[in-house]
């Protein structure tokens, strides 16, 4: 096969440790998009509404994460629980406020609603904090294991198992409790449901309570290896809608999955082609799969 | 009423003088054309695009590399980049159609940032670094002017007129029912006869047509571009919300909504100073979630009420 | 010649087959009733002919030409219009702009369709609320306006899915004699309902499917004494009226 000369000096340099650690760097961010991925995914499965401010959510927790550590030196660590509840009662305060009035209007107006939160609280960021890159310097979770010629970073590691139980979790509490089933009953039919007493503002406030403690919790386990600053919010929110219509809107497993999947064509994508276009493969990508298949790889509609 | 706006924009220059008031209104105009523009696929189509600013950068850039490669009139440039922008649209529009609603507003976000990071990386369209037009003698031919403002002021009121009037055509004719029809419910659409992907393809193209026009415009205004300055996420944002804070599938919202969009900017720019930047998107954010909450009709819609 | 000629059309979801080889021939000016149970597979058939669905197998003609594979909008151009079984109006423009709507597939003309718009509403009974926003109407309401809009159309034949559906005893009255009109400007018209005591009456056949087979077609009369359609509806006890048409 003949490649273009920018692709032909790269593959010269693969080895086969070069591209195990790209495999592993792109599943273990992977998990970490995922996680944030089915939070979105909840919400929208829920009241078929898209959090436009869930990157900007993740933003705050991340922030969190790092004032507790900067100011009382509480690690990240820690600060999981916080952030976790923090970011529950955020989503709770934002369906309440803001989301429960706009259920019923038009697609335009619940797409800009969520939009515009998430442009405010970027901007506030930005006025509170500035927008230069902060980082925490010595987690409890920090160094690399090395398995041979390859490197984990331990924080990634660790951060992707707790990806991948916070989403085992979440699966289970969907589909094995009585707050689980009415969540999902109440995205079936909110009628029916509600004839069952389940009373749905409470159920959707819920929804948006987990779904935003996922990214909650996602933002505290970043923030241990990743830069801190208002504009993480927007790649990582809109990685996260990417990776929901990808997975096909309305699955939760679809969603985690089309999570990893984009973490590995992210790195393999900054290999193969440049770091520059790294998110470039990933739009691409989003592209071909609707383009081909419009309702995403496990989409109900 | 509409007469007196008309007498008022027309002898604006006129009655202030100063620059800056015209660069205020050329501003005005700038963003209630791309409103309006937008307006049609998104407002009165109902199909929420949130990439358009594809079809600026295209008209931008096409018109300046026209200019800057081949000499090419910056008017001639103008109708090549719209013409360009429109058949990109047919492209785009034909595979993106048939997704619905979320879906295919990520599809434009998505096709939105592979054409920034793309110009970003060519380095014959000028890389990240971008392009500095030629200045040329300040001529209606070259479309440049630099002693004065006022010929700018009134290329960009034609330019706006123009796409007002051609909007106010179409929804009084078949072209306007077929789009709020097709907002209104797809099968029932296509049940009464109408062609839904045919007809939204019309209404992107002609969009794009004239959101490419005020590409042009633009790059002959400020004489660089660069993909930060006409590509970014956040111009779509901007375009959308104001059509939205004027209010949708109507004539006169995306004026008003550029109106108070431009002051507003330029007041937090003005008298809250260097984080006023973050303060004047801050209030954006919060007039966005106002308007989605409160009045999803836009200003027109509260307007209305007083009637 | 048949005005609609459906021909064996089997139509398949997964592994659900929602239409089993149906046949029917509808000739010019007839008020042709498709009933069954729910799910039998009457909804599914109009999306058939209408192009909604592409069958997995079998033809549909109209006035001589195959329209199998046409999509909904040449359907609509070739002369068949229908309504929708949940109404589906346009909520944001009025009713005259709904009626407008329809007309611009047989002239792009605005002031032309503006006065046919005019007149349809006149002979629907709708001219009083022509400024009234299509989702400020009652139910009634919207199906006349469902039906008035697709007269605008100019339809040879006119599918309806479940007009009378939640109607009131006198708003089924005006429904019917609305269908009446209809039937008196030579439309031919093919009726899906549920409301037997409006559909064996002025219908000329009745069609009747159960779990997507035809399992009886004949005059009202015969069909509500069949023992197979007795036993599909299962204790539905009705026995036709005769009545002039």
């Amino acid at each position: 096969m003949i490649l273009p000369p920018v692709l032909q000096k790269r593959t010269s340099m693969f080895t086969s440790e070069i591209i195990l650690q790209t495999l592993i760097s792109g599943l273990l961010m992977g998990c970490l998009y995922a996680l944030v991925a089915v939070g979105l995914c909840l919400i929208w499965g829920l009241m078929e509404i898209v959090n436009f401010a869930h990157g900007q959510f993740m933003m705050l927790s991340m922030f969190l994460a790092f004032w507790m550590y900067t100011l009382f030196g509480l690690d990240p660590l820690l600060s999981l629980p916080l952030g976790a509840v923090l970011l529950f009662l955020l989503g709770i305060a934002t369906y309440f406020f803001i989301i429960k009035g706009i259920l019923y209007t038009t697609f335009l107006a619940q797409i800009f609603a969520t939009f515009g939160l998430g442009i405010f609280l970027h901007s506030m960021a930005q006025f509170l904090w500035t927008a230069n890159y902060r980082s925490i310097q010595n987690p409890l979770l920090a160094g690399r294991i090395a398995a041979g010629q390859i490197f984990v970073g331990f924080p990634q590691l660790a951060a992707a198992i707790m990806s991948v139980i916070g989403f085992v979790f979440l699966y289970w509490f969907i589909n094995k409790t009585e707050i689980g089933l009415a969540l999902q009953a109440a995205s079936e039919d909110r009628e029916a449901a509600s004839l069952m007493g389940i009373n749905s503002n409470r159920i959707f406030a819920i929804g948006w309570g987990i779904g935003s403690a996922c990214v909650g919790v996602a933002g505290v386990l970043l923030a241990n290896f990743f830069y801190i600053f208002p504009e993480v919010g927007f790649t990582f929110g809109l990685i996260a809608y990417v990776a929901v219509a990808l997975g096909g809107f309305g699955s939760i497993p679809g969603s985690f999955i089309a999570g990893v999947v984009i973490g590995l064509v992210e790195a393999f994508g900054g290999l193969l082609i440049d770091p520059a276009f790294k998110y470039l493969s990933v739009y691409v990508l989003y592209l071909a799969v609707v383009f081909i298949r419009p309702q995403g790889l496990w989409g109900r509609y | 009423m509409f007469a007196a706006t008309a007498v008022f924009l027309l002898l604006f220059p006129a009655i202030f003088t100063l620059p800056f008031p015209q660069h205020i209104m050329i501003m005005i105009f700038l963003y209630a054309t791309l409103a309006q523009s937008w307006n049609l696929i998104g407002g009165y189509a109902g199909q929420v695009s949130l990439g358009h600013a594809v079809y600026f950068g295209a008209g931008a850039y096409t018109s300046s590399l026209l200019l800057m490669k081949w000499g090419l009139s910056p008017w001639l440039g103008m109708l090549a980049g719209a013409g360009l922008a429109a058949g990109l649209s047919l492209i785009i529009g034909y595979p993106c159609f048939r997704l619905a609603g979320h879906y295919f507003a990520i599809a434009t976000i998505a096709i939105g940032e592979i054409a920034q990071i793309s110009m970003v990386n060519w380095k014959g369209g000028g890389g990240a670094v971008g392009l500095y037009l030629p200045i040329l003698d300040e001529s209606f031919t070259n479309f440049e002017f630099h002693s004065t403002k006022v010929p700018y002021y009134y290329i960009a009121l034609g330019i706006t007129a123009i796409v007002f009037l051609v909007t106010y055509l179409i929804e009084k004719s078949w072209l306007g029912f077929y789009f709020r029809a097709i907002k209104g419910d797809l099968d029932a659409s296509r049940a009464l006869g109408i062609n839904v992907p045919k007809y939204k393809s019309i209404a992107l193209a002609i969009s794009a047509f004239f959101t490419a026009v005020a590409g042009t415009f633009y790059a002959q205004y400020i004489l660089f571009i660069d993909p930060e300055s006409v590509l970014p996420l956040m111009l779509s944002i901007l375009i959308c919300l104001v059509a939205i804070l004027g209010g949708v599938a109507s004539v006169w919202g995306p004026f008003l909504g550029s109106v108070v969009l431009v002051s507003l900017s330029e007041y937090t720019r003005t008298y809250l100073g260097g984080g006023g930047k973050a303060i004047d998107l801050m209030i954006y954010g919060g007039l966005i979630v106002l308007i989605a909450r409160f009045q999803p009709e836009g200003l027109m819609g509260m307007l209305k009420k007083f009637r | 010649m048949a005005l609609l000629q459906v021909n064996d059309l089997t139509k398949r979801f997964g592994g659900l087959v929602a239409c089993d080889r149906v046949s029917v021939e509808i000739q010019e000016g007839e008020i042709i009733g498709l009933i069954g149970p729910n799910g039998a597979g009457k909804t599914t058939l109009f999306n058939c002919i209408a192009g909604f669905y592409p069958p997995n197998a079998g033809r549909v003609t109209f006035a001589g030409q195959d329209i199998t594979s046409l999509p909904p909008d040449r359907v609509c151009q070739l002369g068949i219009a229908r309504t929708f079984q949940v109404v589906k109006i346009f909520k944001d423009m009025t009713v005259l702009e709904n009626l407008m709507v329809g007309g611009f597939v047989r002239s792009l003309n605005t002031r032309k369709v503006h006065q046919e718009a005019m007149e349809t509403l006149n002979f629907t009974g709708l001219t009083e609320k022509r400024d009234m926003l299509g989702g400020s109407l009652t139910i009634a309401d919207k199906k006349r306006l469902e039906i008035a809009r697709s007269l605008m159309t100019k339809p040879r034949l006119l599918m309806l899915d479940e007009a009378m559906a939640g109607l009131t005893q006198k708003e089924t009255q005006d429904a019917l004699e609305l269908i009446h009109k209809l039937h008196e400007q030579k439309i031919t018209l093919f009726l899906v309902e549920h409301v037997m005591e409006v559909i064996m009456p002025i219908s000329h056949r009745v069609v009747v499917l159960e779990y997507g087979k035809k399992i009886a077609e004949d005059v009202p009369e015969k069909v509500s004494n069949n023992e197979e359609v007795i036993k599909a509806y299962l204790g539905d006890k009705y026995h036709a009226s005769r009545r002039a048409h």
